[in-house]
């Protein structure tokens, strides 16, 4: 899966927990899921469970401690996928 | 230094925007003794509202003495002492809580001391949080509340000045749906 499939698909995975549509629309590889989303931290479990269940993946805790960017993710999802 | 990190939780809004029950939620968020702690309560959805504020107001007490972001709630294990005091342990690090809960919101401010230092609190609406915080403010340390200004550090925490004047020692902000939080310390000369 190339880097730009697996962020079209998270991007999908977000959308509902968004609360900002203007860094929604600008999501790119350095956007930042609190910072620039506005995405509630209580959220940010929903992302890694839909994330798993997406790619058919396991984040682990130490994974999951650095998924708060769209880069983070992608390149978390990309070692996991080719493990 | 003394840091302080709040956190509020709109109770209305968490039952539609999270799904506790949700298979995994409570298994990467909380401890083995939280989870039962959740299962065995008379109300399990307050409690898991009532960790979760416990466990972020000091993720965020502690990013602003370490100056760094990650997610790891599970770390962070939390301790009810009374009705409304706590303490979550992070590591080496010990904090200790204080929480709001009724039927709206539930609410925590954590701090790294033990010993009462005086500080400045109050739940309001989130849209007008950071002027509730103002006024309060300037009646505390004598400045125009009119010139507070607000600035963010680098992982995001809120300090006020006043001109050039740093007026909070400590200060964290919080708002979730219809609620706001502050939480704040003022320097020894006001």
């Amino acid at each position: 899966m190339t880097k730009e499939e697996i962020i079209s698909k998270l991007t999908t995975i977000v959308k509902p927990y968004v609360q900002n549509e203007e860094g929604f629309k600008n999501l790119n590889e350095n956007t930042d899921f609190i910072n620039d989303l506005e995405i509630n931290s209580a959220n940010l479990v929903d992302i890694i469970l839909d994330v798993e269940d997406e790619f058919k993946i396991e984040i682990d805790n130490d994974s999951m401690e650095k998924m708060l960017s769209v880069k983070a993710t992608v390149e978390i999802i990309q070692t996991k996928i080719n493990a | 230094m003394h840091n302080i990190g709040n956190d509020i939780v709109d109770l209305n809004l968490a039952k539609t925007q999270s799904n506790w029950q949700r298979k995994g939620f409570l298994e990467k968020q909380f401890t083995q003794k939280e989870q039962d702690e959740i299962l065995s309560s008379e109300n399990p959805f307050l409690k898991v509202w009532l960790f979760w504020s416990m466990k972020e107001a000091a993720y965020k007490c502690y990013t602003q003495k370490f100056k760094e972001r990650f997610f790891a709630p599970q770390k962070f294990e939390c301790t009810i002492i009374s009705k409304d005091k706590g303490m979550v342990v992070f590591e080496e690090n010990t904090f200790y809580t204080e929480s709001i809960s009724n039927a709206l919101y539930t609410s925590t401010i954590a701090r790294e001391k033990k010993e009462e230092t005086v500080i400045f609190f109050a739940v309001g609406l989130a849209s007008t949080i950071d002027l509730d915080l103002k006024i309060k403010l300037a009646a505390e340390t004598g400045v125009s509340c009119k010139g507070i200004e607000k600035r963010k550090t680098t992982i995001g925490a809120p300090l006020f000045y006043y001109k050039e004047e740093l007026l909070t020692t400590s200060c964290s902000i919080s708002h979730h749906g219809n609620y706001g939080a502050y939480a704040y310390n003022i320097g020894s000369k006001f």
